[in-house]
């Protein structure tokens, strides 16, 4: 499949092989000045080996062929070199998580006045004094002496936009740039993102985020299972989309959900009255009411760091509120309040394989296999998953694990703290999916914490909004 | 930072206490008399030994209550006099700032050695995990640990010492007299500082931050030194602390085996005619050594990572 438009950077049949065959094959596309590019697809389906491909950085085993042309010349008739020497000249790459690609130890100036320093040559106090220019244009001058660990997930994207600007080379790679951040700093990000295009940059950008692809507008590549299925202009792909993936991901939109909510039927599984909660002089929150019934779907909105997922875990026992008390049915034991955790490989113990992980769960509560074999296949999960490990299998699949050993052990209340936010929208939908089914089953009390005010709307009983918080913002 | 100094103080007294308490317990439950002990350290062990053994438990007060004798030494020490040898009469301090002065310079020259081999052949190993040098200096670091001090002490003796002639085998006094315990002591370190170094070096390597350094395009070298070096060096440092006190306890053996008067070889003595002053003074010095040394630690970690600044 080709899109013509201007061929700043074409890319012509690239597949990209391991020793055992490809794992992307025959993706060509290309991308021009004021007309950029978006791959969209979920983990695993190949969109950041063809970024990376382009960067010239696949990981040791995996081998590209096919041809990128960019200005004229093929990248991968390069030597090793000779792409490496482009790195930060010609292009340069917005990482992922900007707060973990920034040095830990070294303040947010000297960052970006090394690229002016080590890589265009100029002396100390040159370096320093354009790097100031550039934290300037992305309004950052206030973090100049901050570390990485004190300024929020926008402000570091915005550290790595200087950077780029810094080096000031024509094709940006944005991997996706936009992970981890909330929705109001994710619109800040992709406008940034716009105004670079408007100024001249080619500019490439992976995501799973449909929002992030309909703000860039340009061209739209839809992957999957390492093909590009789908391509072509923004407006055409989005409105009538053809291939039956792209409608998949198109309709697992939260705001194109079907409002579904659950009565509010049953009695008070868990309740927390008059919460308050200060980390150093920030009060997050005081006189906090919250109350969930059984059946019911109780969700928490608010931007990141307003204390969402402290709420939960105030009520599950895990902090202690300041003020205020939570109060329990009293006939259940700890063990039915559950958590369902933000990001699932790190709730797994990454060497273990999951079926070791599940029966250790069985022998410790005295459960049976045939109720996790029953747990398996309501979360149509095939039993074969069971013998990898977390690492080896998808992002919702592992999610829909943890919920399965969450559910193993008869759960009255389960806390879901943004328990979708790291998985594709496809993902995203079929594990909120399951939640909803299972809460209207078996009359599970759930609380939802997401920073995705539409998910929050279409499927809960109540939505408790943490509103606007002083969170360092763009 | 005036907390961490307070802190530190109290940390400091606390150790005093117990040490004197655990030393002065541990020497009297030793077996054999105590007093005769003392006599065949002041007079060598003679048919007259009995009676030698009896003026020295009455000159002593070695027959008072034990609580007496220790509160006596708890007194004293507030006054900072740590009392005199029993043996030789003279003031356990010092005998100490003898002793001890020769025990740091081995020490220090120990480590010193072992900073020139154990970083640099970690970071060489790190920037490549299983590459080359990596193996090699695991293989290295595998045989130099295995190896007790006291037989690569005699290894490098017959070495050095025997086969080429360049170094003395044992001795006190000059810089080549120093250079063989410091060599045994230093490759024991090495070895494991290495591999400690290796480790952060290769995490260091793996985070996002150091590729992130390369794809902006910069040089391997100023990558490495910029970005990797304060890094690796975070959990090195913390490692070499640990290593400082490992030393304080090898120097114990090896100042034995090598005749060298340094610390250990005065509480070896000290314990063998149970001078109880000459043992509480060495053990009180090494434990507030041992405080010393973690919080120079600490505030070089301080100092590295701006992380650990936030709660300080």
């Amino acid at each position: 499949m080709n899109i013509q438009v201007r061929n700043d950077l074409l890319v012509t049949d690239l597949s990209i092989h391991t020793a055992d065959g490809p794992i992307v094959s025959d993706v060509s596309l290309s991308l021009g000045r004021g007309h950029p590019l978006t791959l969209l697809g979920e983990s695993g389906s190949g969109k950041s080996l063809v970024a990376q491909a382009i960067m010239g950085n696949l990981p040791p085993g995996l081998h590209a062929i096919g041809r990128i042309l960019f200005k004229g010349s093929d990248l991968l008739a390069e030597a090793p070199s000779e792409r490496r020497s482009r790195w930060g000249r010609s292009i340069s790459l917005l990482p992922q998580e900007p707060w973990l690609a920034l040095d830990p130890t070294m303040r947010v100036l000297p960052q970006v006045a090394e690229i002016h320093r080590y890589v265009k040559g100029r002396d100390a106090a040159g370096s320093a004094a354009a790097a100031k220019e550039n934290l300037l244009e992305v309004s950052l001058s206030s973090a100049e002496a901050l570390y990485p660990f004190q300024i929020s997930g926008g402000m570091g994207q915005r550290a790595a936009i200087a950077m780029a600007h810094a080096a000031g080379s024509e094709l940006l790679i944005a991997d996706e740039p936009t992970k981890g951040l909330d929705a109001m700093l994710r619109d800040q990000v992709t406008a940034r993102l716009r105004r670079e295009v408007e100024n001249g940059r080619l500019l490439l950008t992976i995501t799973h985020d449909v929002a992030v692809a309909r703000a860039l507008g340009g061209t739209i590549g839809i992957m999957l299972n390492g093909r590009l299925v789908e391509s072509g202009p923004a407006e055409t792909v989005l409105k009538a989309p053809k291939h039956l993936y792209t409608k998949a991901l198109l309709s697992s939109e939260p705001s194109q959900w079907e409002r579904q909510v659950p009565a509010a039927s049953g009695e008070m599984v868990i309740a927390g009255r008059g919460l308050k909660k200060s980390y150093g002089s920030k009060t997050l929150f005081s006189g906090l009411d919250i109350e969930i019934a059984s059946g019911e779907i109780v969700s928490i909105v608010g931007p990141s760091g307003c204390g969402k997922t402290t709420i939960g875990n105030i009520l599950l026992g895990l902090n202690p509120p300041d003020a205020g008390l939570v109060e329990r049915r009293a006939d259940l034991s700890s063990l039915r309040f559950q958590k369902l955790y933000q990001d699932p490989p790190a709730a797994f113990a990454p060497h273990q394989t999951i079926r070791k992980g599940v029966r250790d769960l069985v022998r410790l509560h005295g459960e049976t296999w045939a109720r996790v074999e029953d747990l398996l296949a309501r979360l149509r999960l095939p039993e074969s998953l069971l013998d990898r490990r977390p690492g080896e299998i998808s992002g919702g699949e592992l999610q829909r694990f943890a919920l399965l050993r969450a559910l193993l052990l008869n759960p009255a209340f389960l806390f879901a703290d943004e328990a979708t936010s790291r998985l594709d929208p496809v993902s995203q939908k079929e594990v909120i999916t399951f939640l909803q089914e299972i809460a209207a089953e078996a009359g599970l009390a759930i609380l939802l914490v997401t920073h995705d005010r539409d998910i929050a709307e279409t499927i809960s009983t109540r939505v408790i909004d943490l509103g606007s918080s002083d969170e360092k913002a763009m | 930072m005036k907390n961490f100094f307070l802190s530190r103080l109290l940390q400091a007294s606390i150790v005093a206490v117990v040490v004197g308490a655990v030393c002065f317990a541990l020497m009297r439950a030793l077996p054999g008399d105590a007093a005769m002990r003392i006599a065949a350290g002041r007079y060598g062990p003679d048919a007259r030994i009995a009676d030698a053994a009896e003026k020295v438990r009455l000159e002593l007060g070695l027959d008072r209550p034990i609580a007496a004798q220790f509160l006596e030494w708890i007194g004293s020490l507030l006054r900072l006099d740590l009392g005199h040898s029993l043996v030789t009469g003279r003031a356990v301090a010092h005998e100490l700032q003898v002793q001890l002065g020769a025990s740091v310079w081995l020490a220090a020259t120990a480590l010193l050695i072992s900073l020139l081999i154990g970083p640099l052949v970690g970071l060489i190993s790190g920037l490549k995990p299983g590459g080359a040098a990596d193996r090699s200096g695991l293989a290295g670091a595998v045989v130099f640990r295995a190896i007790p001090p006291f037989v690569l002490g005699l290894i490098l003796m017959l070495i050095f010492s025997r086969q080429l002639g360049w170094l003395p085998p044992a001795g006190f006094g000059s810089p080549r007299e120093i250079l063989l315990p410091a060599l045994t002591l230093a490759l024991g370190l090495a070895a494991m500082s290495s591999r400690v170094t290796r480790n952060a070096v290769a995490a260091v390597a793996r985070a996002p931050y150091f590729a992130f350094a390369r794809y902006k395009g910069l040089p391997e070298a100023v990558v490495v030194r910029r970005h990797g070096l304060r890094n690796a060096a975070i959990p090195v440092v913390s490692y070499l602390g640990l290593q400082a006190i490992y030393l304080v306890e090898g120097v114990v053996v090896v100042e034995s085996l090598f005749a060298y008067p340094g610390i250990g070889h005065a509480l070896v003595h000290a314990i063998v005619e149970r001078d109880v002053p000459m043992v509480q003074g060495t053990a009180l010095v090494m434990g507030l050594m041992f405080v010393a040394i973690n919080a120079t630690i600490d505030l070089l970690t301080f100092w590295l990572d701006p992380r650990t600044r936030r709660t300080a």
